[in-house]
This record gives C-alpha cells, structure tokens and sequence, in this order.
C-alpha cells in the first residue's frame, strides 16, 4: 500500500538523509516535510513546510490537508545541537504535541516513529550500565527528559489511533558532517576526560540511524529499540583515535570545562558516567548491522565523503 | 604481547573497552603480576561451560578479593574471563573495578551480561564471622538466570588474604526448576546457596566437640 509520510525535523542531517531514502522508495506516494530550517541540501520529491515547532496553529492545518499514513517524528531538538538547551527543550514538546496530537485524530494513520535517544535510561549511581528495553527509563538530564515526554505523547497518540508506535532510542548520532554536541567536542584539539571514571559510551553513525528509521516504517515494530553500534570507547581513548590531546580533569574543572566549552548537561554526564545500551533486540527486529562504536568514531575524524544512501535490503 | 606493543596501542586509543567497561588488554598485562600474588588451586573447572552464559554462585569472607580469585582462577582453568558482580560505583575505584571486569550487582546489569553471553560471578552475602557458612542471596538478585534458561553453578572459595592461597571448587549446575514464577526462583536461589554450603562442607566436613 502506498504511503504517504510526514516527517519532522527534516531540516536537520539525519532528516535530511531520512527524507533522501524516502524519495527513492517507490512505496512511498507523498512526503510532506516539517521544520523550522531549510535542509542543506536538495530534496526533489518532499514538499516543505518551515515553521516553529511551537507555533501549533501553523502546524495543525498542514497535518490536517495532508492526511498522512505515517508519522516520522525526528523533530526533537538536542541542547545545544541546533538551538539553546531552553529553547530546544520548548519545541520538543511543542512539535510533539502539535504533530502527534493532530495524527492521532485522523483515521488513515497506520504507524508512527519517533526518534528518541538512550539518554532516557539516565546514569544514576547504581544504575544498569548497558539497558536493554526492559528497563525503566529513568533520564537525569534535561535532553533525556524531553526524549522520555516525546516518547509518552507518541505511545498516548498510537493508543488514540490504534497503531503501532516504533520508537529508536538512538545512541548519541554523530557522524563527520552531522552537528551534534558530541561530535564538536571530540573534535576540539584538546579534549577533557573524567580522570576518576573515564566511562566508556557507544554511538551511532548517521547513515545507520536513517536507515534504522526507514526499516522502521516499514515493518512496524511496536515499542521501543535501542539502536545502538556494538562495543564502545571512553572519551580518551576517543580523543587518541582521534590524534587529539586527552586531558584529564577531576569534578571542579570538569564543571569549569563545560562552561567554557557550552557542553549541554547530557553531554556532562555521558563524559562523567558513559551511557551505552543494549541493542540486540533492535538488530534482531531491523534486521541492521550497525559499524561498531570504535569504527564510527575513526569516520568521524576521517572526514570521508559522504556514503550512498541505499535502503536496507528487504526493507521496502 | 610486547610491552611496546601496548604502549603503542595506549598512545593510539587501539585497545578494546567493552560497553561494561572492561580492559583485556590491561588484564592480561596484569596476569602475571596477579599469578605471583593469588595462588589459586581450581577443582571441578569441567562444569564451566566452554562457551555461553553461566551464572557462579559463590561465597564470599569480606568480599575484598575473593572477587579477583574467582575470575584468576576461572581464568588459569579454562580460558574463559568472568564478569564478577557487586563493584560499588563510585569513581575511581568503580573505573578500576569496571577496567578489570566487574559490574554492578542489578538483576538487569546481570541479564544484560547473560545475554551477551559471558560467564558472571554471583557473590553470596558477607559471611565474614563465619568463612565456612554460605551467606544469604535474594532470589531476585538470581532472576535474569531462570528468565534466561541460564545454568547456575555453585562455587566454594576458601583461603586466606595473608597467604594469598585460595581453593576454589566448581560444583555442578544446581538443578533448575520445571516451573515458573516467584516459588520456583526461590528454589533456585536456595538451590544455588545449598550447593555451595554442600561444596564448603565437602571442603571442610564439620567437627563436633564429643565426635
């Protein structure tokens, strides 16, 4: 059956490559894209929609007319990724509502997916080091918090419309031309490391996110997926791969560290307490092999031109 | 492995640290250190499993080292590493904990472990008045073994921190019980806490005073 897809947060780099294997999938009829910013590169087939997310009377109409199948919602703003952690934090919630609310109530829907993020698990002392989706999430942080109220809107709108809600719990998404938090600090010339717990914490390549969430629409698993490359690095070992200075600094100059280097709180904790999680349940249900954590952070500072975008084998 | 070979692979970030935060590299450099500080003797080493997951159950004094002792000898007898439960999480000693193996004592840390196929070791409750009495374990500490199909395998130390002479002994798997549910997880929990009592007493058969 053809689909015809909303997708959020197109504007940013995993969007953007989102809506790219969308537009080469005959399955898929009509994609209709949302953000507050321009992708930087050409879409042929998407028609954009730029707007706040917190402007809702701007969003409703265009769910509305569009009567989408499917909901991809990748808007959830990272602090300090494309906006102030405040501000980031406000269209999360407010994109959610408007586009999952309004999808909820019309009756073509069949599936959503949402991005959300292993930082809803949190690092609380004593904590799982490596969840798998049975454990409850916990977030103590601002950005894991958000991921947590997005993740509830969506499983209450799939409740509304009866369809199944596929929610990604991605590792933290870095790859060379994708802007996150992570990916800028890892590539100062000198990078801060905790001294006494050097964690280690795992990742994903953008590439391998999108596809995750294209395979996604297409089997319509329910429930969460942790979406996670297999084996980890700590920040210094990260720092090495990368030819760059570790530097090691203990609780008063890691604080004094992320002041001057805007590192947004989930960022703190990830260099202070590591964050992994198990995703052998997503491999299994995706049918995705993922490049392990020490491979994507070499393409990281590799800078290598960009991969073609294929979608999955069977995926469609 | 060269000493240059792992300065080189120091200063290019080319080891391995798994997502639980353990080093090989950094445990195999410490081997033969370790062999010359813990003499330990294994008896039974054919019931551990040569590959997939196992939970050993095992007494413990203090709880110091006999964590260490475990692995060092699981490790001489069979090639295979454990993954010792119960480090305390606080930095720096849970990085050096985690660096050689250890993991924090959560029924989800232990089925995250199983399921990725390692060996883990279970400590019992502190016996440190009594070394020959096998401590207290939580049936839910014990869970992710039963939800998993896992084979539990009791396990006795004895020895002493001052000698660093330790003996272990491997007992067979307890057996797992046909059902389901809180009644049969309890089972395997006092299963497990028998079979090392049974080990300890087989080790050191106890003396009455008029015997």
């Amino acid at each position: 059956m053809a689909m015809r897809v909303l997708l959020t947060g197109v504007g940013s780099e995993l969007g953007w490559k989102v809506a790219t294997m969308l537009e080469a999938d005959p399955a898929v009829e009509g994609i209709v894209g949302m953000d507050m910013d321009r992708p930087r590169r050409r879409l042929r087939r998407t028609t954009l929609h730029l707007a706040d997310p917190r402007e809702r009377r701007r969003i409703l109409p265009v769910v509305r007319e569009f009567e989408p199948t499917a909901i991809v919602h990748l808007g959830t703003w990272e602090p300090d990724a494309r906006s102030a952690p405040q501000v980031a934090a406000a269209r999360t919630s407010s994109g959610a509502i408007a586009v999952l609310g309004a999808a909820a109530e019309l009756p073509g829907l069949d599936r959503i997916v949402v991005r959300s993020g292993i930082e809803v698990y949190g690092r609380s002392r004593g904590s799982a080091s490596v969840p798998d989706e049975s454990v409850p999430p916990l977030p103590t942080t601002p950005w894991g918090r958000s991921l947590l109220g997005v993740e509830k809107l969506a499983v209450a709108a799939g409740m509304v419309g009866d369809v199944p809600v596929a929610t990604l719990r991605f590792a933290p998404i870095v790859g060379a031309r994708h802007p996150s938090p992570l990916g800028r600090y890892l590539r100062l010339p000198v990078v801060g490391f905790s001294a006494l717990a050097d964690p280690p914490f795992s990742v994903v390549e953008v590439d391998e996110a999108a596809q995750a969430v294209v395979t996604a629409l297409h089997r319509r698993p329910d429930g969460p997926l942790n979406v996670v490359g297999a084996g980890a690095v700590t920040v210094s070992q990260a720092a090495l791969i990368g030819r760059r200075l570790p530097w090691p600094v203990f609780g008063p100059e890691l604080a004094v560290l992320r002041r001057l280097s805007a590192i947004p709180e989930h960022l703190g904790e990830l260099i202070h307490r590591g964050r992994t999680a198990d995703g052998g349940r997503a491999d299994a249900v995706l049918g995705l092999e993922l490049t392990r954590t020490p491979d994507v952070i070499r393409q990281l500072y590799g800078w290598t031109p960009p991969a073609d975008l294929k979608l999955l084998e069977g995926a469609a | 492995m060269s000493i240059l070979t792992v300065l080189a692979d120091r200063l290019t970030g080319r080891y391995e640290v798994d997502e639980y935060g353990e080093d090989r590299q950094l445990i195999d450099l410490l081997d033969p250190v370790v062999r010359q500080v813990l003499h330990v003797v294994v008896d039974g080493a054919r019931f551990v499993p040569a590959t997939g997951p196992a939970v050993l159950v095992a007494n413990r004094r203090v709880g110091m080292l006999e964590p260490f002792v475990l692995s060092q000898g699981i490790r001489q007898a069979t090639g295979r590493q454990p993954r010792f439960l119960g480090i305390p999480d606080v930095a720096p000693l849970g990085l050096v904990l985690r660096r050689l193996g250890g993991a924090v004592n959560r029924p989800d840390e232990l089925a995250g472990l199983l399921r990725a196929g390692h060996l883990a070791t279970l400590p019992l409750g502190a016996a440190w008045r009594r070394p020959l009495r096998a401590g207290a374990l939580a049936p839910e500490c014990i869970a992710p073994a039963l939800d998993l199909d896992v084979p539990v395998i009791p396990v006795a130390m004895v020895g002493g921190e001052l000698t660093g002479r330790w003996q272990v002994t491997v007992g067979a798997p307890v057996a797992r019980p046909a059902s389901r549910g809180p009644l049969a997880l309890a089972e395997l929990a006092d299963e497990a806490r028998a079979g090392v009592q049974a080990l300890l007493d087989e080790a050191f058969p106890p003396r009455w005073p008029f015997a």
